[in-house]
């Protein structure tokens, strides 16, 4: 929250036509130039920026220091490339402005877009750091672009003479597929010293290191806390839905290999079915199903019927021979007794859809092994129809005798 | 002719320093580690050890504005022979003074130390030019050795006080 007064030397000559950063130098530029402004007045309202071209015609003050960001990014626009960057006069142009800033309490800063070869002297720029840092004037440069021999060095020196206990800094930029404003983002020029940033330049660093990526869900957690947090809930609720859906069949296989609790397997394999997992394990279930078809296939269906606990105590028999070899098989055959539990009541709903003759016509029919045409099937349908027409007229008998 | 000045500053002068308005106290120039402060306050400016330095090149501007206006006096700088403060030029009432524009008005006052001056004697300037003081900018041109740094031990000032009201003596009067 430094209280600054900055000018902005821009490079606007011939070099900045090059394209070896995206779209082109001067456009990389101007980005970088809009950013640093919105971060100067936003770490502090009382900032002022400035801006100046060095190249050209000569050098020429665009805006002199102003807290209005709308004129200093209009005065951005229908900017001219052309000539030869002239880095000394510009920073001593820079200077001047700087020193009749209508605030003079604000701290000056000069930020220097070093994009061409320099060709002024070596003992010429330490001469102008040194009259900065006598001035206390801050230096920022940023070397991109053209890299000619001298050229770092140069800046370098530059940088010794104005730096007066890390106020200033230096930022080479080479060319590649991330953006100069991308590159200038994490450096000190705009956190600002160390303070630890000003809130725009960390929001905007989050964005442009990720892209949204940056964001679990693509939704920024600042923006809309709420819609962050449902997404994460639900995430973590599938996850954990799987997670159990899986566990369930790798206990079904592991029953499987053992080759006992065919009618739980059976019972499971439409309960999964369901809930959409493994219809391998359902193949898995018909190739056994060929072996001992119709005996099993209406234990099946008698005990999902008539009893679902005794269902489960069979399963429980099972299982505790199966646990006594295995633990690891224990612990699985435990939570899927649990979910079975928690299936017992969907039993009812279990019978009705069986009773639905064309649920458990499709059903047999994805059954690879099972031929819904299949005489003793189709018996064995129509007995289960029957009862559970019987059923009903039961249900409904006892209503009426209840209303007498 | 000292005998003169000593006695003027016994008779009514006072050192200003207790009317110095450090919140707005600068020095351009000046090295981090070896500040104004060193020169100027009260404890350090004693201590020899502590000095004010300059930075990039021998010139020092110190801009000290009061509290309340003051007539100055007499002047006294000490420091070591050789990086002691040759010429110094000092500026009543200007404010925000860079080194750009030192040489664009005249100063109020000149002075040019001698080795003898930088011991500690007091130099007497032309009390006429400082009647009406708010602010005072010292600038230090150059140094007895020609070194690229300036150093000051201790920057004194002598004068009066102007007979300004001090707001916090109002008391309100009752009505009998």
């Amino acid at each position: 929250m430094v209280l600054e007064a900055t000018m902005i030397c821009i490079d606007n000559s011939e070099w900045m036509r090059n394209g070896d950063y995206a779209p082109s130098r001067f456009q990389a530029q101007a980005d970088a130039v809009n950013l640093i402004c919105g971060a100067k007045t936003q770490s502090n309202p009382e900032n002022t920026v400035g801006i100046l071209t060095m190249a050209g015609k000569g050098v020429r003050v665009l805006v002199t220091p102003t807290s209005d960001l709308g004129k200093i990014l209009a005065c951005m626009h229908g900017l001219e490339i052309g000539g030869e960057m002239n880095l000394a006069s510009g920073i001593q142009v820079a200077q001047l402005a700087l020193k009749h800033r209508q605030n003079k309490k604000q701290q000056q800063r000069i930020i220097v877009f070093c994009g061409s070869p320099i060709k002024h002297e070596k003992k010429l720029i330490e001469m102008i750091g040194r009259k900065l840092k006598k001035n206390s004037v801050a230096l920022d440069i940023i070397n991109f672009g053209e890299q000619d021999d001298g050229k770092i060095e140069k800046l370098e020196a530059l940088l010794a003479a104005v730096n007066n206990n890390d106020t200033s800094h230096i930022v080479h930029v080479p060319t590649g597929s991330s953006a100069l404003s991308d590159v200038l983002i994490n450096t000190p020029i705009f956190t600002g010293d160390g303070e630890g940033g000003s809130g725009f330049a960390a929001a905007a660093a989050a964005a442009a290191a990720g892209g949204l990526s940056g964001f679990d869900f693509g939704v920024d957690p600042n923006l809309d806390p709420e819609l962050a947090l449902a997404l994460r809930v639900s995430m973590e609720e599938e996850r954990a839905r799987q997670e159990a859906a899986a566990k369930k069949a790798t206990e079904e296989a592991a029953k499987q290999e053992k080759g006992e609790g065919q009618p739980s397997g059976t019972q499971d394999a439409m309960m999964t079915e369901r809930a959409n997992v493994a219809t391998s394990e359902v193949d898995n279930k018909a190739n056994d199903l060929m072996d001992d078809e119709n005996a099993l296939l209406q234990q099946a269906l008698a005990m999902s019927m008539d009893d679902p606990d005794s269902g489960h105590e069979t399963r429980d028999t099972d299982m505790s021979d199966a646990a006594a070899d295995d633990p690891e098989l224990a612990l699985a055959l435990q939570l899927s007794v649990q979910d079975g539990t928690k299936d017992s009541s969907s039993q009812s709903d279990l019978s009705k859809l069986l009773a639905d003759q064309s649920f458990v016509s499709s059903i047999l029919a994805s059954l690879p092994g099972v031929d819904p045409n299949d005489p003793s099937v189709k018996n064995l349908l129509d007995s289960i129809q029957s009862q559970t027409e019987s059923q009903q007229k039961n249900e409904e008998k006892e209503p009426k005798e209840d209303e007498k | 002719m000292s005998g003169d000045s000593a006695s003027a500053i016994q008779r009514s002068q006072v050192d200003l320093v207790d009317f110095i308005d450090w919140s707005g106290v600068e020095c351009l120039n000046q090295s981090t580690s070896h500040s104004l402060p060193n020169a100027l306050k009260q404890g350090y400016r004693e201590d020899d050890g502590l000095n004010l330095e300059s930075d990039a090149d021998e010139q020092l501007l110190i801009y000290i504005p009061f509290t309340q206006v003051i007539k100055l006096h007499s002047l006294l700088i000490k420091g070591p022979e050789e990086e002691g403060p040759k010429t110094v030029k000092l500026y009543s009432n200007k404010e925000n003074m860079g080194f750009g524009n030192v040489n664009d008005f005249p100063p109020s006052d000149t002075a040019v130390l001698s080795p003898d001056s930088l011991k500690g004697k007091p130099i007497v300037l032309k009390y006429v030019k400082f009647q009406n003081v708010r602010s005072l900018t010292i600038f230090i041109e150059d140094n007895h050795s020609g070194s690229d740094i300036t150093k000051v031990q201790k920057i004194a000032l002598f004068g009066t006080t102007v007979e300004t009201t001090d707001m916090k003596g109002l008391k309100k009067i009752e009505d009998h």
